[in-house]
């Protein structure tokens, strides 16, 4: 066990080192509510900055209940109540003065099922920058949607067939053209939530390589059932059981030697 | 273990037995069916059957053509075509020579049966004439009147000859002119000149349904104006915006309650406090309007609501993932998305408006208004009041034109539920 001088945190029962030095998003203590029943329990984490960290765990663990906390999605559940803080840069997102509009400008968002909206390909890019205001001028714009379905690798595919609805790519595709839908809006971290779970193993394979080269410039949470998928793309893996963080670590040393044995369990297919 | 299951040929045998009784099941269901859309459709057919059989009469009439003089200084003693001085002309005498010169009544007695032939609106006819082409005057020229409701009813067998003249509503006298113009080849059984242009009237010859259909367009419009946003305002607060708690779910079930209230209801409310409280006049359609907008309402709102449930929550998820702000959420993505459906349900609502008489019997739509409604504060009526108040007049030939109303009142029904299936196409993006 790890015990950092912080002075958010009170005590922390994960093992493994839950705090880097570069940290982008620090969570201290968060405890998520649905009603009366306790979905997150105590968690404590930072997510360093251009780092790849995947949350992993049996279904019903809390992992996504957790990530959506990041951009705070989980405002859209009424009956939804998150406790304790979770800084970006420093800064608390859970403070009442923070606007969650430029919060998930700056926290990215793909989701499990590939949901890009009916419009054409062209306009689903375009759309956060549209909102947000971050192109100057038509060309401009265009530059944006081709920067970023060239970083998504769906430029190819696509480039000509831009006014074409969105809706008719293929499932892996779809993805993409989320993937490059979250990063036209230039975010800091993009978070993923079993981005690859609807996908076949082709589609999944290129979202995987995605991932990886987008970890060169943004920090990445991805949750994901697939533990392969986590040796795979990340560097940082956190385990997480019936709303704990169990154990946190490197990538490598959480899947050859877990501390826990709650994680040795998992990891070997004893429970989940 | 042998007990519980059986053998697997026993198993088979049992499911072929049972089968053919299964299949029978099915094929009678779809029997039933098919028999119960052929019974709808015969009944669907045989209304429309007798609505155009009855109605489409209704939308013609007989006439007499007379040759007539137009003379300037008889039709118009001022000589400058203002409806005053149309007005204090003579142009029903002369139209009665025209008529006298064909059928040569004797004495005091003949003429003034005579005179009866012809619909009361023949010096409207002429002062009408002389206003679109003033060349007509000095010249004789041949114009076609209508003929009176009773004149009309005898032509088309309603008033039978072998009936005693005593319990006959045209005399003997009448029938002996009627017989000599249709000699002449005068009388002629044309489309109806008053059915569509003509408005409300005590003469069945001249009533016609114009403005109750412009009554109609109005008090729709002033509906759709009101009903429309608020409904679909209403529906998005609910869905979207509003927290789901006591409150809400007390508004949503008294608007589920709402759809179910009798419009006759609506109708003392709006007389209540539209008229009662704020004072507007009576019979106009803007209360008119206003109180069939209530009574939609609950429509709209509901299927409205229903519409936006129907929004994938995946969409919702992407949009705000993205950082779009709730109102752009909303009207970038769930509106177009839920525009079908709200649209289908406010033409569901516009149609029951549209067939709706109870309500505004109440805020006095019934009344006898001659002048088609320039404007939403005009007194008017709408197209149900008027056939129902031409249901209820004793004359024959407000029969027919009670079918031809029907018509006109289907076909606007029709055709606005056309309209309302090409703009949700229109709209629905099918990616």
């Amino acid at each position: 066990m790890n015990l950092k001088n912080d002075d958010l945190t009170k005590s922390i029962n994960t093992v493994g080192d839950v705090f880097v030095k570069d940290a982008r998003i620090k969570a201290r203590n968060v405890n998520v509510f649905y009603a009366e029943k306790k979905a997150i329990d105590e968690v404590t984490i930072d997510i360093g900055n251009k780092e790849v960290i995947s949350f992993i765990g049996p279904s019903g663990c809390g992992k996504s209940t957790f990530l959506r906390c990041f951009n705070r999605m989980n405002d859209t559940i009424d009956i939804c109540r998150v406790e304790g803080s979770i800084t970006l840069d420093e800064e608390n997102i859970y403070d009442k003065n923070v606007d969650v509009v430029p919060l998930r400008a700056r926290i990215g968002m793909v989701f499990q099922k590939p949901n890009p909206f009916p419009k054409s390909i062209f306009d689903n890019v375009a759309y956060g920058p549209r909102i947000h205001g971050l192109a100057d001028n038509k060309s401009h714009l265009d530059n944006i949607v081709e920067m970023s379905l060239k970083r998504a690798g769906l430029w190819n595919e696509v480039n000509d067939r831009l006014i074409s609805p969105g809706t008719g790519l293929s499932g892996g595709q779809q993805q993409r053209l989320c993937i490059a839908r979250a990063i036209a809006v230039s975010p800091e971290v993009i978070l993923m939530d079993e981005p690859c779970s609807a996908l076949d193993p082709i589609a999944t394979a290129k979202i995987e390589e995605l991932i990886h080269e987008l970890g060169n410039d943004y920090s990445i949470v991805i949750v994901t059932h697939s533990m392969q998928q986590a040796a795979r793309v990340s560097k940082r893996t956190a385990y997480f059981h019936l709303g704990k963080l169990i154990e946190v670590g490197k990538t490598k040393d959480i899947f050859t030697r877990p501390q826990h044995n709650q994680t040795e369990a998992y990891i070997s297919g004893k429970i989940g | 273990m042998s007990k519980i299951f059986l053998k697997p040929a026993d198993a088979t045998a049992i499911v072929k037995k049972s089968i053919k009784k299964r299949r029978a099941k099915d094929s009678r269901l779809k029997l039933y069916g098919r028999f119960a859309i052929g019974l709808a459709t015969c009944f669907l057919l045989f209304l429309f059957y007798t609505i155009f059989e009855k109605g489409t009469p209704g939308f013609f009439q007989y006439y007499v053509t007379l040759d007539v003089n137009f003379d300037k200084e008889r039709i118009d003693p001022k000589g400058d075509l203002s409806d005053n001085s149309l007005f204090s002309g003579d142009a029903s005498k002369i139209v009665n020579e025209a008529l006298f010169i064909l059928i040569e009544p004797k004495g005091r007695k003949e003429k003034k049966e005579a005179k009866k032939i012809i619909s009361s609106g023949k010096d409207v006819r002429i002062a009408k004439m002389v206003k679109q082409n003033p060349n007509l005057f000095g010249t004789i020229t041949k114009v076609k009147f209508a003929l009176d409701d009773d004149i009309d009813s005898f032509l088309r067998g309603y008033i039978k000859r072998e009936t005693p003249e005593n319990e006959r509503r045209v005399n003997d006298n009448v029938i002996k002119f009627i017989d000599k113009l249709n000699a002449e080849g005068r009388i002629s059984y044309d489309f109806s000149d008053y059915i569509l242009s003509g408005s409300a009237s005590g003469n069945p010859e001249m009533a016609g349904i114009k403005g109750a259909f412009v009554g109609s367009i109005l008090t729709l419009f002033v509906c759709l104006l009101i009903a429309f946003p608020l409904g679909v305002a209403t529906a998005i607060y609910l869905e979207e915006i509003a927290q789901k708690n006591k409150i809400t779910e007390f508004i949503e079930v008294n608007i589920n309650n709402l759809a179910a209230v009798p419009s006759v209801v609506f109708g003392i409310m709006g007389l209540a406090i539209f008229i009662g409280i704020f004072g507007m006049p009576r019979s106009i359609p803007l209360v008119g309007g206003m109180v069939l907008a209530l009574m939609t309402l609950p429509t709209i709102i509901i299927s409205s609501r229903a519409a936006i449930r129907a929004v994938p929550p995946s969409v919702r998820d992407a949009a705000l993932g993205i950082g779009a702000s709730k109102l752009q959420t909303i009207f970038h993505h769930v509106i177009p998305l839920a525009m079908p459906g709200m649209l289908t349900g406010t033409i569901i609502g516009m149609a029951q408006a549209l067939g709706e008489t109870a309500p505004l019997l109440m805020i006095g739509m019934v009344a006898f208004i001659v002048d088609v409604p320039n404007s939403v504060v005009d007194p008017g009526t709408v197209l149900p009041v008027q056939i129902f108040m031409w249901a209820d007049f004793a004359e024959r030939m407000f029969v027919q034109k009670t079918s031809a109303a029907i018509i006109v009142l289907l076909t606007f029904l029709i055709s606005m539920n056309a309209f309302a299936i090409y703009l949700r196409k229109k709209l629905e993006r099918r990616w």
